[in-house]
């Protein structure tokens, strides 16, 4: 029982799988979506995906679509290692992969929480427009090159179910690593024959 | 082990440098379409110099029938005709503001919205407003225009709730001419 537990880095299986179902997720649900008004405009951002939405139209930024594709090829690449690495954990080169793999998707969770308040900030500091990064607010616009005109606008955001699912990839391919170490003990800690 | 370590590293530098160059060449004549789409510009185009009368795609609303007055309650209606010259559809669901007298600048009462309407792109809709006038309105139109049947007013320091964005416009900034049923002979 012991041998099957440690033959494989089931965190890692786990970890890669969960990862690979992220970006399939990812593609359809936001991490983070924003409403304005009744629906007037949608932001719905995610490492993989990011689109704002204005009532019927979308759009997407060329720049944030070239972002999304590092995130997707990086995340992929993560997985797959991750599954590559879950079944060999003992090769000598399997540290390397799992090196490669487990952090990727801890670094895109706090890349896009870290991107999420510094565009709100700077959205406070320059627009002095106040976007909640969760529950709902109302906030004045600015208009440009108009005065005398008060718009003020009701917003709502949250993150949704794929951050959570996420946290919860980057949970199990951080707990890889850690298991790591009981799947293939450092030669310090091999009892002496 | 090695050739692992820099396949990875590989890997690693080719999944950050190929989209970001693939992009910039994709966009090298047209930089800024990188950051701001070219569908983005047109719409706002289409808001910015709409068909409105003065080119901000906004038309003012245009009175049509004869108001009524409910002498019993002090409340009247008046419907307007409104042109939406947004490339969207719009819902008004609220709209309020403050009536006054034109030729005396005096405050006769508050006018809101009776129900919300929604408008197709282009489209032409009737907004009907109610309103009450103050019992100081009353005394107005009888002291000062006791001999006219309609009464030249004006609309001013709008509220509107468009699809759930509040406009507010301050004093002066767009007053709607009205023409009301004199109260006074009407009792």
């Amino acid at each position: 029982m012991r041998s099957i537990l440690t033959k494989f880095n089931w965190f890692a299986l786990a970890g890669g799988a969960t990862t690979i179902l992220l970006i399939a997720v990812s593609l359809v649900y936001p991490w983070w979506q924003l409403k304005v008004g009744d629906d007037i405009m949608t932001v719905n951002a995610s490492p993989i995906s990011m689109n704002l939405g204005f009532l019927d139209t979308s759009f997407t930024i060329p720049f944030i679509w070239a972002l999304n594709m590092i995130s997707i090829f990086s995340l992929l690449a993560s997985g797959i290692t991750m599954l590559i690495y879950s079944v060999i954990p003992r090769k000598s080169y399997s540290k390397h992969l799992l090196g490669f793999g487990y952090k990727k998707p801890l670094f895109t969770v706090l890349f896009f929480v870290i991107g999420l308040v510094a565009t709100t900030m700077i959205c406070q500091a320059v627009l002095s427009l106040n976007i909640p990064l969760m529950g709902s607010t109302t906030s004045t616009l600015p208009i440009p090159f108009v005065s005398g005109i008060t718009l003020t606008v009701l917003l709502s955001a949250g993150f949704q179910w794929s951050f959570w699912l996420a946290i919860v990839a980057a949970g199990l391919c951080i707990a890889a690593r850690l298991y790591h170490t009981r799947v293939v003990p450092s030669p310090s800690a091999t009892p002496a024959k | 082990m090695d050739k692992v370590r820099l396949l990875l590293t590989l890997v690693t530098i080719a999944i950050v440098v190929v989209p970001l160059v693939g992009m910039v060449l994709a966009y090298q004549d047209n930089l800024v379409g990188l950051f701001v789409p070219p569908e983005m510009t047109e719409m706002a185009d289409d808001f910015m110099g709409g068909e409105g009368t003065d080119g901000s795609g906004l038309e003012p609303p245009t009175m049509v029938g004869e108001p009524e007055y409910n002498p019993a309650t002090r409340t009247f209606s008046i419907s307007f005709q409104f042109k939406n010259s947004f490339p969207i559809d719009i819902t008004i669901k609220s709209l309020t503001g403050n009536i006054e007298c034109d030729e005396h600048r005096f405050h006769l009462g508050v006018a809101s919205l009776s129900k919300p309407v929604s408008i197709d792109a282009g489209e032409t809709g009737t907004l009907t407003v109610l309103g009450t006038w103050t019992k100081e309105a009353i005394d107005h139109f009888e002291n000062l225009h006791g001999d006219e049947e309609l009464v030249d007013a004006v609309l001013l320091d709008f509220a509107v709730d468009l699809s759930g964005i509040q406009l507010e416009m301050d004093q002066g900034q767009m007053e709607q001419a009205i023409q009301v049923p004199n109260p006074a002979l009407m009792e």
